[in-house]
């Protein structure tokens, strides 16, 4: 692959050289007219091969992690501050392009979701709508008569919108800035102790000749303690960092900067300035779909996975993927908390790695089944699960339009409170047919009856069949959660190993590795249930099957292995070697049987292998299997 | 001083000086974040001649967070839960703006009385009853105005049948109720159903008799 693009590489140096020959050419034969026409030409083709060879470099030289599996998605993690870093590129760029303040482009790129392209183009449209829009300006009205004494067109234009107090102060604002555009989103700070006016604050009614008047471009004044409680009541309370102007209808925004000045006057406004800038990173990384925050709590990091931006592609791949972090963070974030490093984790407590779907809100590493397949199946078991025992045991469907219904009482002859539909509960078979023979069944055969309960045992069998996966599901999901007391029990076998036998902490690690393999294989196996319930009928579910047996198999030995282990060891302790070498076999199988697992579904889906028993996006029409399908 | 403290403080004094608004506060159980607010319904509306009352509860981050409001006086009215007096009005919820005060809010509130939002309903029975048959509508919201918000009629009202008349309270004909009380229904279910089902304008002539009767034996 990087043979290809050295190649190219090449082939623009040789093109460069060309082109000044022909520029040279040119200026030669300038009076040559035939001539001219031709190398024009040339010249041309050779400027589009350039951009062409000039991309494609770009390209190459973004660092990009092999990949290796195919159930395995590209992804680097980044940190607060290396997204920070994007986003003031991505500033600096529409700064730069149109002439105006960083925090102007923050606001405008902010206000359109941060598509660039989209900006541009309304920009050029109309800079000055878009700049209204976006907060950065008040809009343009005509001035009126009391606005005499403002010096520029801006101010003239907000001082329309003023208060009574705020007009007062619209001389030294604008007298503090320039009258040019650039300057137009600065915060225009004025303190009264230089006018002879006095400022009353209209939030807060103070007029103490200490206050300090703040306002944004439109001149609407506040003192600022009242823009401190308002900026950290938006921020902490609402969770909002698009802070607008105070005063009613009032569209300007707040810059970034005025913001932590005024938050910086506060001791709670203070602690507020990080969560701030997590706020403005997060607006950034949801309007970017290449990029997703990490939904653990108190993690700041975020992912970024160009392979799974599209919705198209999740019916191809699952994107789990992992911030780096573990565990819970404390309030100082740890350094070295993004190094993508699994095995250096030595520590003691087991901290839990921030697996996460990028394509869908699974908290959790749902391979091998894709987002869609796994959501519908949490709907239903969230839906069903919970009563579906009960159901199972207690109900009847309606004949006619499928509802539930309970019998808890009085006689046979039941009519369905949704369709009204009147029938026997004992044959199922409509009331009408019963003819007089009141309060007893004795009509078995009938045939409304027959298809009734042909009908009932078809859902009963639906019924049966989910409960076989649920409930395989929802074991394996109970076994991981206990996990965690088998890596306490672990860590004390670990430690009772290294006193009864003469392994060495470093050797006896096998034992926790074999609890982590156990751990993973147990969430791969759970969801193979999720994705067994919606697999169409057919020799790919079989084989299908087959694996998820032997990844079963593997799995429940290794438990075993783990659990029992400890008896094992009271009887011959001098052969811990032996225990060791049987685990770290099993380990290596388990995990062998999983990566076989994750493999084989993953290249189904590139395949387009797999056929589903429901209507799935972006699949084939669904195969219909569920009449009596245990 | 608490900046609160003296906003709400400053709020109150300014109510009390104006007198062309016609807008009251006061204080319930002396605390100053507890007020109640009055007004009047406005002119030209079925609330005409009515005074309207507001529970108003002053939250710790005000002004930089809304008041709370809720109508204590029963209100008939689309944007107005006619059981808890809570009141659907953007200002008191992301709409809201720290310059905004009591008074205004409290006109707000008289402005929203004169334009009902039928499409953004908290009451979704009075809206029903508001887009179907207007007329009916205003007769009812005035009629609620005289029973809670001393409205002009109300002596009237009173010396007629000296009880509250549900059936109007409801916004339903009269005849209709009798009709369905006639077939042996309580009075009382009778006037639930008819309510629920929005038995009113045109939408009599839609709704068959056998649904009511359906509807009254389900109940």
């Amino acid at each position: 692959m990087s043979s290809d693009y050295e190649f190219s590489d090449n082939e623009g140096e040789y093109y460069d050289s060309d082109e000044m020959m022909d520029d040279y050419q040119n200026d030669e034969d300038e009076e040559m007219e035939g001539d001219k026409y031709n190398n024009h030409n040339h010249n041309n083709n050779n400027m589009n091969d350039d951009d062409y060879d000039y991309t494609n470099d770009d390209d190459f030289r973004i660092p990009t992690k092999s990949k290796s599996k195919s159930y395995q998605v590209e992804y680097t993690s980044l940190t607060q501050s290396l997204v920070e870093k994007s986003m003031k590129e991505e500033v600096d760029h529409v700064s730069g392009i149109f002439g105006v303040e960083p925090s102007t482009a923050t606001l405008l790129l902010r206000h359109l979701g941060w598509n660039k392209e989209r900006l541009i183009d309304k920009y050029m449209e109309n800079p000055t709508q878009i700049l209204v829009d976006s907060g950065c300006q008040v809009p343009e009205t005509i001035p009126s008569p009391s606005s005499s004494h403002s010096v520029d067109d801006k101010s003239s234009s907000s001082s329309r919108r003023a208060t009574r107090s705020s007009s007062k102060l619209l001389l030294l604002s604008s007298s503090i800035t320039s009258p040019s555009r650039s300057s137009s989103a600065q915060k225009k700070i004025s303190s009264t102790s230089d006018s002879s006016m006095t400022f009353t604050c209209p939030i807060c009614y103070d007029d103490s000749p200490s206050l300090i008047a703040l306002s944004l471009t439109c001149a609407h004044s506040a003192c600022s303690g009242c823009w401190t409680a308002y900026a950290i009541s938006k921020i902490r309370d609402e969770g909002e960092h698009c802070i607008r102007c105070m005063t009613e209808g009032c569209a300007v925004v707040a810059p970034d900067e005025f913001i932590h000045r005024v938050l910086r006057d506060d001791d709670d406004g203070k602690d507020l300035e990080g969560r701030f800038e997590e706020l403005v990173v997060r607006g950034f990384v949801a309007s970017n779909p290449k990029l997703k925050f990490c939904p653990y709590p108190g993690c700041t990091n975020t992912v970024s996975c160009p392979s799974a931006a599209s919705k198209s592609v999740l019916s191809m791949l699952v994107p789990i993927v992992s911030c780096g972090a573990r565990g819970i963070p404390s309030s100082s974030q740890n350094p070295t908390s993004t190094s993508l490093s699994t095995a250096t984790n030595t520590s003691s407590a087991h901290t839990k790695e921030h697996i996460f779907c990028f394509g869908c809100p699974i908290e959790s590493d749902h391979r091998p089944v894709i987002c869609a397949v796994a959501r519908l199946w949490m709907k239903k078991c969230e839906d069903d699960s919970e009563t579906a025992n009960w159901i199972k045991s207690n109900t009847k469907e309606c004949s006619q339009c499928q509802s539930t219904i309970e019998k808890n009482g009085g006689c046979n002859h039941m009519t369905c409170k949704k369709c009204r539909y009147e029938f026997c509960w004992v044959c199922m078979g409509p009331w009408s047919e019963h003819g007089t023979a009141w309060y007893s069944c004795n009509r078995y055969d009938e045939k409304g009856g027959v298809e009734a309960r042909d009908a009932q045992s078809r859902s009963r069998a639906s019924l049966e069949r989910y409960l076989h996966y649920y409930n395989r599901w929802a074991n394996h999901e109970q076994s991981t959660k206990l996990s965690l007391d088998l890596y306490a029990k672990t860590e004390k076998k670990m430690t009772d190993m290294q006193i009864t036998s003469s392994l060495t902490w470093i050797e006896v690690q096998f034992m926790k590795k074999a609890v982590e393999a156990l751990e993973k294989c147990r969430e791969t196996l759970k969801w193979t249930y999720a994705m067994g319930y919606y697999l169409g009928r057919g020799n790919e579910k079989e084989l299908f099957e087959d694996n998820q047996r032997d990844l079963e198999r593997a799995v429940e030995d290794l438990a075993e292995l783990l659990e029992g282990g400890g008896v094992e060891m009271e009887k011959e302790k001098e052969n811990v070697g032996g225990l060791r070498q049987r685990i770290t076999d099993k380990t290596v199988y388990v995990q062998k049987r999983n990566e076989i697992m994750l493999e084989d579904t993953a290249i189904g889906f590139q395949d387009g292998r797999w056929k589903w028993n429901v209507g799935v996006d972006g699949f084939e029409e669904p195969i219909e299997d569920f009449g009596g399908v245990v | 001083m608490d900046a609160r403290l003296r906003r709400v403080n400053k709020e109150i004094a300014d109510c009390k000086n104006d007198k062309t608004s016609n807008i009251s506060l006061e204080l319930i159980d002396n605390s100053p974040f507890h007020l109640k607010g009055s007004f009047p319904g406005p002119e030209d509306t079925p609330y005409q001649g009515g005074r309207f009352e507001v529970d108003i509860v002053i939250p710790d981050p005000y002004p930089f967070q809304p008041v709370k409001m809720k109508f204590i006086t029963k209100v008939y009215h689309p944007n107005v839960s006619s059981a808890s007096g809570a009141i659907c009005l953007d200002i008191l919820k992301d709409a809201w703006s720290p310059v905004l005060t009591l008074k205004s809010t409290l006109i707000s509130l008289q402005s929203l009385l004169c334009s009902p939002e039928p499409n953004d309903p908290q009451d979704a029975e009075v809206a029903k009853h508001y887009t179907t048959s207007k007329g009916s509508f205003d007769e009812t919201a005035r009629y609620w105005t005289q029973i809670y918000a001393g409205g002009p009629g109300k002596k009237e009202a009173k010396g007629l049948r000296g009880v509250k008349d549900e059936v109007a309270i409801a916004g339903l004909e009269k005849a209709h109720v009798d009709q369905f009380e006639g077939l042996g229904f309580p009075r009382n279910k009778v006037i639930d159903v008819l309510r629920r089902l929005n038995y009113r304008g045109a939408n009599v002539a839609q709704i068959s008799e056998d649904r009511i009767v359906e509807e009254l034996l389900k109940s």
